[in-house]
């Protein structure tokens, strides 16, 4: 308004300029309030009338009088801002003279009210920004409930009448908006008495031209008051999704989609697939999109131990998500859904879900094991084909609440109910080392198995007044059940005419329980500065039953007293531990110990009810294990991070029961009631560098296990009449076990930004000491990896990528030094991105893999080419459409090879192989027309 | 306009007399909160989906917070991270700092940075870096002052800034390299919020040795013209790379 006071003024000035301008100039002058009163220290700016940029400013002195010497004489924007005024603005023209008087500056004050709110309420914000007038509303106190209207009436400068009407500054507001734009026609009360006041972030009220002036576009100079009501974000909506239909030769298709609504607290999404292309699950950008903002969730362990406050750390997924796992046997059908909803305000988090899929799975596969005893060995050839349906609910609820800002409390539960029903049918050819065969077992085996498992845990973490001291506490309960039931049948023929054929029938009852519950402490407690002591205490009491009961269905459904067995397991669990920690300039060194305390008991019968038929187990163990951990960060961005533990793990119930499994006739695994805890020393060493400079990063990690004690499967091979070769499995503690591994990698630039390299190398050696036939037998792998990969990326639409790896594996066994194996695994890839036009894509990739043992003389070769032109259809690019080659050489099968303990072994399973697919993909937000160098999630 | 009451006591006597007493001399707390998520959001080269899938994903969880502090004379200034911990779910753990420290003379018109990035020490050696500030009409309230709006954009980092600048505190500094403007900067907004440093304790006190830089400090003394293309530099890689800038650079 100023300014148009001002102009004609200016106008004036600009009209007597002569053309000899000084080159420099003086602007002076004295700022008054309107009312008369003196104006202190204003401060005056000189901006530069095209863009508002500061050229340069003065303070003017106590009596408001105010002088910028020796400026540059041009055309400026002068400001004068002065505490609790309306800032002023006037435009200046090169003066035509060396001091450039401005005479008296006035200015307005802002009004009691306006002033009020931008001064007293903290966090108010009031701009006046040219005839804009913006209230923050949220500073503005009205009771829940009320309306915009309620909401208007108390913002200073608005009058609202009875009928609703309302005034700004005097003047009728002729339209309201909302968000900028007309909500529900011309009625300016139809968003203010319908809006909640609480859904506002912000109002502004100002000038707009006159209806007439913007449907003719002639502006008459008429201004009405118009009013902008804008949402606050959290009502601000939003969705996206996705749908991809996909149908492909020999009746192969997939479907998948997923669809998210969020506001600023909610968001809720559903996800489904169904596909016979073996994808058993979700892949891990979709299963982040569906959990939104629970896919992470910080501190959730209540197990306290060392170095719990080793900073800060997520955990994604978890042993349930529904991620694709497939292992590249078989062939499956599968189909999964669910439903998320997570509430955030800030304050509290709230997270629900619900998961099903299943999965049916069907497998060929062919085994040859060749399984050595001292000075002896033999093989087995199996031909297994397996159906196998497998299906799970899962519910997850978790919940967080800052019940002030020194208490935190996260609940949490979830419940998993599964089904499992297989069919196998095994068929198992033994033969000696020159090539005799002895018999053939073949087993068929009908499983059928319900399980439900429920965790739950709370967790409360208190922060004192004394910074740095901390309390934690944690409670759960877990409980798991398990019902199954096994029908066999074997057939063991001999190949020896002497010797009968045996059959044996089998029905297996299974029901197993487990109840746990636990607690945990911790408490902090800063020494000084640097220096921490914390302590922590864990409980955990768990109570287990299993029930197996075996039936013979020849003999009436009698019940085979040799096989079954009924036992009772508790295992009480007490752990204290205290460490101190230094933490100064990137170095973190905690030192601690704990004293931990086991205590196992089990009773054993034939069933529920009946005499015991072994001693019950008591047994207690007590160990301190001690606890060291060192982390710092170097200057240039090298991290340093190493750990001592010394770890103790009880025996699994399985491994305790004193009477053996035998489903098939051939390998009987039996318990060990004396069994010890396994204890092993852990060291681990990580270091990494990453040089933001030329973007290049290295890296080491390794870790050594050192077993005091090792809990093995010690092997009794025996050749019995009428039944075979018999190995007979048994845990057995032994020391003297090792594990080492060490992995590198490294990435770096040869030419920046078009070609970089990756190196990549690791070690895995082991030691694990064993009884075969009760001699002593040390396995020793050592397994090497070397991978180098280039990428190089010439342009914005191509990408080119190439790699090798030599993955060799040595195996040694001490009993028989001239069964030592040698397993090579090698392979190349390739693979290419190209947009060739405009949003057409090419993509391609091709892996060469070779499997090779020479002792046996195999040596399989596997290329594997996968290829896929794409295609954006659309102005939004929301339609894609593709066309897909898997495995255009139709040679997929699945090959693994590995040796332990006395024996190696060898899978080959056949697997989905060359198939065709076109598929149609439609996303709400649209596709992008480019190649995408990284993804950074 | 005929609602105005006309209200000139209680500020003006305020004005005026935190300028008459106290000295021009003190410090300023600064929170900063930096979120990733909002850093990513405002990175325009990386894909917008999986920009959106950060933010949607991280939620509120992608903060972080942390303390600077400010100190200054009417002459003088220097700018450095805080010992003290902002964020409460730490436990102690402690973190390295990069070396950043920002010493000004506004006498003299020259500023002393020592800055650590890229895995260097530089020390800018040079006269003030002043941004080229766009002053806007609009008032806010921070800590206690009214304070004006001013915006820049920095065409190095290609970020938004919008600054808000005390009337009351005729002082030309204000938090990281952000100076010259008329009153001491008490709010700074980059990109959107991806980082905000808020003044949230001003002291007017008479300082000691708050104003010494640490004795020995080592580093590559260069111009401030270097600095930029340093900047410059590596931004144009990350750009080209499609990688985010703000790892391995102060933001």
């Amino acid at each position: 308004m100023q300014k148009r006071l001002l102009l004609p003024a200016l106008l004036f000035f600009s009209a007597i300029l002569s053309a000899q301008n000084p080159s420099r100039v003086t602007i002076k002058g004295i700022v008054a309030d309107t009312s008369g009163d003196e104006v202190v220290l204003p401060t005056v700016m000189l901006l530069n009338p095209s863009d508002s940029t500061l050229v340069n400013f003065t303070r003017g002195d106590e009596k408001g009088f105010f002088q910028l010497k020796n400026v540059k004489n041009q055309a400026y924007l002068l400001k004068v801002s002065y505490v609790g005024y309306l800032p002023l603005q006037m435009r200046l023209e090169p003066s035509a003279t060396a001091v450039n008087d401005l005479g008296t500056l006035w200015i307005k004050p802002i009004t009691t009210e306006l002033l009020e709110v931008v001064v007293k309420a903290a966090k108010a914000t009031l701009s006046i920004r040219g005839d804009t007038i913006e209230y923050d509303a949220s500073s503005f106190k009205v009771p829940p409930g009320s309306t915009v209207e309620d909401l208007l009436r108390r913002l200073p400068g608005i009058e609202v009448d009875g009928d609703g009407n309302i005034k700004a500054q005097g003047k009728d507001v002729k339209r309201v908006y909302v968000d900028g734009k007309t909500f529900f026609g011309d009625d300016p009360k139809a968003a203010t008495k319908n809006l909640g006041a609480e859904t506002l972030s912000k109002v502004q009220v100002y000038n707009e031209q006159s209806e007439q002036a913007k449907l003719t576009g002639v502006d008459d100079g008429k201004k009405e008051k118009a009013m902008n009501l804008e949402l606050k974000d959290e009502y601000k909506k939003g969705s996206f999704g996705k749908l991809t239909g996909a149908l492909g030769n020999e009746d192969r298709w997939a479907a998948r989609g997923n669809y998210n609504r969020f506001n600023q607290k909610e968001q809720l999404s559903f996800i489904g697939y169904g596909n016979n292309i073996n994808q058993t699950g979700v892949n891990w950008e979709d299963y982040g999109e569906f959990k939104g903002q629970s896919t992470f969730s910080d501190f959730d362990n209540g197990d306290f131990g060392f170095n719990n406050g080793g900073g800060r750390y997520f955990v994604f997924g978890g042993d349930d998500s529904p991620l694709n796992n497939f292992d590249g046997r078989g062939f499956t059908e599968n189909y999964g859904g669910g439903a998320n909803y997570n509430f955030d305000n800030k304050k509290a988090k709230f997270n629900v879900s619900y998961f099903y899929n299943q999965t049916d799975l069907q497998l060929d596969q062919f085994t040859d094991r060749q399984t050595f005893a001292e000075g002896t060995s033999f093989f087995n050839s199996d031909t297994t084909q397996k159906t196998d349906f497998r299906q799970n609910h899962s519910l997850n609820t978790r919940f967080e609440k800052d019940l002030d800002s020194n208490n935190l409390l996260i609940i949490k539960a979830q419940g998993r109910l599964s089904h499992n029903d297989a069919t196998t049918g095994q068929s198992q050819l033994f033969f000696l080392e020159n090539g005799a065969t002895t018999n053939r077992l073949q087993m068929e085996q009908d499983n059928d198995l319900d399980s439900w498992r429920m965790t739950s845990a709370a967790i409360f973490r208190h922060r004192f007044r004394k910074k740095g001291r901390s309390f934690a506490a944690s409670a759960g309960y877990n409980h798991n059940r398990t019902d199954g039931s096994e029908n066999t049948f074997s057939i063991n023929r001999f190949f020896d005419a002497n010797t009968f054929t045996e059959q044996i029938r089998q029905l297996n009852a299974n029901e197993n329980r487990a109840m746990q519950l636990k607690s945990s402490l911790l408490f902090t407690e800063p020494l000084s500065k640097k220096w921490y002591w914390e302590t922590f205490y864990n409980f955990s009491t768990s109570s287990n039953e299993v029930d197996r009961q075996v039936a013979d269905p020849e003999n009436n459904g009698q019940r085979i007293d040799s096989l079954s067995i009924f036992y009772h397991y508790d295992i009480l669990y007490n752990r204290v531990g205290s460490s101190i920690r230094y933490s100064n300039e990137g170095l973190n060194v905690s030192v601690g110990l704990a004293a931990q305390q086991l205590s196992l008991g089990g009773e054993y019968s034939r069933d529920r009810n009946a005499p015991l038929i072994a001693d019950p187990i008591d047994r207690d163990f007590l160990n301190w294990t001690p606890n060291i951990g060192l982390s710092y960060e170097f200057k240039n961005n090298i991290w340093l991070h190493t750990n001592y533990g010394y770890n103790v793990r009880e025996p699994q119930p399985n491994d305790l029961q004193p009477v053996p499994n035998q489903n098939n006739p051939l390998f009987r695994t039996e318990g060990n009631p004396n069994l010890d805890p396994e204890r092993n020393h852990s060291i681990e060493l990580n270091l990494n560098r990453w040089n933001p400079a030329n973007m290049s990063s290295i890296g080491i990690g390794s870790n050594l296990n050192l077993y005091d004690n090792q809990i093995v499967y010690s092997q009794t091979i025996e050749a019995l009449d009428s039944v075979g070769i018999r190995t007979t499995s048994r845990p057995e503690n032994v020391s003297g076990g090792q594990e080492f591994n060490m992995y590198l990698w490294s990435n770096f630039p040869i030419v920046k930004t078009k070609l970089t390299m990756n190196l990549n190398g690791s070690l895995n050696f082991g030691n694990t000491p064993a009884f075969v036939n009760g001699e002593e037998n040390e396995t020793r792998n050592r397994g090497y990896r070397l991978n180098a990969g280039l990428n190089f990326t010439p342009g914005n639409k191509l990408i080119f990528g190439a790699g090798a790896y030599i993955n060799p594996n040595n195996i040694t066994y001490s009993i028989q030094e001239e069964q030592n194996q040698k397993i090579r695994n090698y392979g190349v890839n390739a693979s290419t991105k190209w947009q060739f036009a405009n949003k057409f894509f090419l993509e391609s990739n091709f892996n060469y893999n070779i499997y090779r043992n020479d002792r046996y003389g195999f040596d399989r070769d596997v290329p594997i080419w996968n290829a896929s032109v794409r295609r954006l259809i659309g102005k939004e690019n929301r339609l894609e459409l593709r066309l897909a080659v898997f495995d255009l050489l139709d040679r997929r099968i699945s090959i693994t090879q590995n040796g332990t303990q006395n024996y190696v072994v060898r899978n080959i399973a056949p697997t989905l192989a060359r198939y065709f697919m076109l598929s149609a993909s439609y996303n709400m937000r649209g596709y992008e027309n480019k190649l995408n160098k990284n993804n950074w999630w | 306009m005929q609602k105005i009451v006309l209200f000139f006591t209680l500020l003006i006597s305020f004005s005026a007399l935190a300028q008459d007493q106290a000295p021009l001399e003190g410090r300023v707390r600064y929170l900063i909160v930096h979120d990733w998520a909002k850093k990513m959001a405002a990175v325009d080269y990386l894909s917008k989906q999986s920009r959106e899938r950060i933010a949607y994903m991280w939620g509120n969880d992608s903060e972080w917070k942390m303390y600077a502090n400010f100190f200054f004379t009417a002459t003088e200034s220097k700018y450095e991270d805080s010992e003290e911990k902002a964020e409460a779910d730490d436990q102690g753990y402690s973190w390295r700092k990069d070396a950043y420290y920002i010493k000004r003379n506004f006498e003299k018109n020259t500023t002393y940075d020592v800055i650590e990035m890229l895995g260097k020490t530089y020390i800018v050696e040079d006269s003030l870096y002043m941004p080229e500030w766009k002053i806007h009409n609009d008032l806010k309230e921070v800590a206690g002052h009214i304070c004006m709006k001013a915006y820049w954009e920095d065409t190095v980092k290609q970020q938004k800034v919008v600054a808000w600048f005390a009337q009351d505190i005729p002082h030309s500094g204000g938090p990281e390299r952000f100076c010259g403007l008329p009153g001491l900067i008490l709010e700074v907004d980059v990109n959107n919020g991806a980082m905000v440093i808020t003044a949230d304790l001003i002291e007017m006190k008479k300082l000691n040795k708050e104003l010494d830089l640490p004795k020995k400090i080592k580093g590559k003394k260069i111009r401030e013209a270097e600095y930029q293309d340093v900047l410059k530099k590596f931004l144009e890689e990350k750009r080209k790379a499609e990688e985010p800038y703000f790892w391995g650079i102060r933001y």
